[in-house]
Order: structure tokens, then sequence, then C-alpha cells
């Protein structure tokens, strides 16, 4: 039934680019209502996964996972060696972490992921994935001048840090683990994972102490 | 294929928006409402019979002018819509009027029951695909061979970006055999090593700065030479 034609496809894409309502919303409310007249989709269970992913699935559970690697070594060695089944400890495992590689930040090496070609991100531990991270001035500049790109979100790298890009060209997704600030021994879990922001995940923030954070 | 999607290394985008709101601090995961009904309709239902080799390929075959100008959620319906019509479920013409012309179930089963979000939560746990297969074909490289990537592309889907053409680097590592997308989204599931290759910067970028600096890729083994 699927035809997998390329070229039909090209030439629809024309055609919807002459015929299709310029406005986003309109596009989604027609797509809505033909998948709703053929049966093929239940509005409320679109309720339910924009509020799944809104309130228990995003930037918290990756937060949690680096502050749990953090505390426990025995965790984090699981979890670089096997990204996937850790978080799966942690009832994280789900949309795009099927194959999870987890990258160390260190005094030398500094790690940032991209999608250069589409915009592949682990969602069941990042949930959804900033603008800048799907926008063509991040992807083409991560991988010719990711200094540069570091530079813009305010991240100062010294020459003696090597800088290590992941471009995501397959089903491997990765997630940063930023290094453990300094003077944060006396806190507990929940507050160690209040300091983990979403883009030093990303890799596109480094030095997680901070003035506010450090009163924490 | 050689288009617009392919955005690695390219010049003139301009700014990265650095300042945007991370919105998860305020509670909340997208910008706008219809991103928001696109993100959902993208987790319940996708066209039957297809995979995401395809879904990507029929993304990147937008017109570019589309591609770059349209919103990125946006450029998800255009793609549904695109999927839909070649699997047969949609017409132009319904696609164009936004309403069905049969009002029949073209998968000829009971609509869908709605979700909860509990159930939603337990179901992305399901989406933990993997890609990966036990082949009885041996990895042909090992950690630190060097290698040479293809020099040229072809017109279908691939994933081998045009700036790691014709370079070379070093495997990093082997992840064992995935499916290969180059085949994949013609509806020919095949699985292939797949490894994680490492390129100093400065081989990709004779121009950069910071030759030291590495970019890594994941990539088949027949996008894959020997550097002799």
């Amino acid at each position: 039934m699927v035809e997998f034609n390329a070229k039909k496809v090209a030439v629809l894409h024309q055609h919807l680019h002459s015929h299709l309502p310029s406005e986003s919303a309109l596009r989604v409310k027609a797509l809505e209502t033909l998948l709703v007249e053929k049966g093929l989709i239940n509005s409320a269970s679109i309720d339910a996964w924009i509020e799944a992913y809104t309130e228990d699935i995003g930037p918290k559970r990756g937060a949690h996972v680096v502050a749990k690697a953090w505390n426990d070594a025995d965790f984090r060695q699981r979890l670089v060696q096997d990204g996937s089944s850790a978080i799966d400890e942690l009832g994280y495992l789900g949309n795009a972490t099927g194959h999870l590689k987890v990258i160390e930040n260190t005094e030398s090496v500094h790690n940032l992921v991209v999608c250069t070609l589409c915009s592949c991100y682990p969602f069941s531990i990042l949930g959804i994935a900033p603008a800048w991270y799907k926008a063509a001035a991040y992807r083409s500049r991560a991988v010719r001048d990711p200094r540069g790109v570091l530079a813009e979100f305010g991240v100062q790298i010294s020459n003696d840090v090597e800088v290590r890009v992941w471009d995501s060209t397959a089903e491997l997704r990765y997630l940063v683990l930023p290094q453990r600030p300094r003077n944060t021994e006396a806190l507990s879990e929940d507050e160690l994972a209040s300091l983990v922001t979403r883009n030093s995940m990303i890799g596109t923030d480094r030095d997680l102490v901070k003035k506010d954070a450090v009163k924490a | 294929m050689d288009g617009i999607h392919d955005l690695g290394g390219k010049h003139g985008y301009g700014a990265i928006d650095v300042d945007e709101m991370d919105l998860y601090k305020i509670g909340e995961a997208f910008n706008h409402d219809w991103e928001a009904r696109e993100w959902g309709i993208s987790r319940c239902a996708r066209t039957p019979n297809i995979n995401i080799d395809w879904w990507r390929h029929c993304r990147e075959l937008i017109t570019p002018v589309d591609y770059l100008s349209r919103p990125y959620f946006d450029t998800w319906v255009q793609t549904d819509f695109a999927t839909y019509v070649d699997g047969g479920f949609f017409t132009v013409e319904e696609v164009c009027s936004g309403h069905s012309n049969l009002g029949s179930n073209p998968l000829d089963e009971a609509p869908p029951k709605p979700m909860s979000k509990a159930e939603a939560v337990i179901a992305d746990r399901q989406n933990a695909y993997r890609f990966d297969k036990k082949i009885n074909q041996l990895p042909f490289f090992s950690i630190g061979d060097q290698v040479i990537t293809n020099p040229h592309g072809h017109c279908g889907h691939t994933r081998l970006p045009q700036y790691a053409r014709n370079r070379v680097g070093k495997i990093h590592a082997l992840n064992g055999a995935h499916v290969f997308p180059d085949l994949s989204s013609q509806g020919l599931e095949s699985h292939q090593h797949l490894y994680s290759v490492v390129f100093e910067i400065g081989d990709l970028w004779p121009d950069s700065n910071n030759k030291h600096d590495k970019v890594f890729l994941d990539l088949w083994e027949t996008y894959l030479s020997i550097n002799d």
C-alpha cells in the first residue's frame, strides 16, 4: 500500500506549497480533522500525549539522571556503559532512547550534541527540543565552529580543553553528563538535579556553578 | 539526497536564538497550541506500514523554500500529509480541503479508544524502539582503523552528510548492526554494522582554528572504506 515513491512525494510537496492554508494552526487542524474523520485517531489521546510531554516527560528526567550519576558511582558506571538500561532503572526509557549514549564532560573534554540532518533528540529524557536546536543556525554551525557556537551561548572553552561534537546521524542518541559543580557535597539528589540545566545536557552550557545555585 | 536538509557546515544562517526561554521552567513544553497538537498527533498516529527513514525522507523532500521558512512542527504536518497520501489514506483533494470525502475508516477497524495521560506515559516507555539486530556477518572494521568515507551521495535518503564525504576518520566504536536507512527508506529492511567514526575537525574544515577538536558521526559500513 505504501509506495515509497519519492518522486510522487516531491511533486506532492510542490502542490501542498501552493494549496495548503498558510497558517500553521489551520494546517494542523486539517490534519487532525482528517485523521478523526477517517477513524485513525482519537482527539482525547492527542490531549493525553500533550499533557504527558508537558507534565511528566521532560528535562527534569535528564536532570535526575545526571544528579544520580553524580551521587552514585555505580549508577554512573552503568549509565556510561549502557545508557538505555541505566535510565530504564528510573522508568525513563522511551521515545528515542532505545540506544542512548551518555558522554562525560571532564576538565579536559567538552561535549556538544547536534543533528545536522534533521533534529534527532532523546525525547524521553529531555522532552521537546528547544527551537534553536532544530533551527538551521545551530545545525549548520555546530560541526564547523563549535567554539563559536558555545561562545554565542556564553560558554568560553579554553584552548587546552578538547571539544567533541556528536552529530546524531543514526539511531543512537546522546546525553551529555556535565561535571558536578564544586562545593555540592552536602546537597541532596533533588537539590543537585535543580542545578542541572537543559542546555548542559545538550552541551551548550558547561559551568553549572551559578551564584544563585550556591545559596541552595 | 543532496537536499536543503543537509545543513552541516553551511554558512549564512545567522545567529542562534540563545535567549530562547526553557519553557519547561514555567511548566510548559510548547510555544503554540498547534505545535502541541502536531506533537500529540505524531505520538498517537503514524501512517501504517511506514518507517522512520521514509518519514525522514518525506520531510527532506519538502520544497527548499518551505523547509527553511515554515515553522519546525509545520514541516512535520506537511510530512504527515505526504506519507498519508503516499500510503493511500488521504487524497490530495482531501488534504487541501481539510475534510474526508469518504467518511469511512480506511483501516476497516474500530476507531482508537481515548488514552489517558498515564496511558500515554506508559506507551512512551514502549516506544523505546531498537534498531539493531544480530547478523551473521562480522564487522569489517575494528576500533582504531583509519577509514575514508564515500566521495558521493545518491538521490535517495542517506545519513552520510555532505560535509563528511571523502574524509579520513578513525573507527571510535562498534555499535552492532543497525537498520540501514538508505534501503529502509525504500521499504527494504536490511542491517549493517554501524560505527562511531571520529574526525579531526581540521580534516573536515581546513579553515578551522582549533584543529584538535573532534567531530563524531555514526556511519554504516558501506559508507566507509579502509584508507590505505
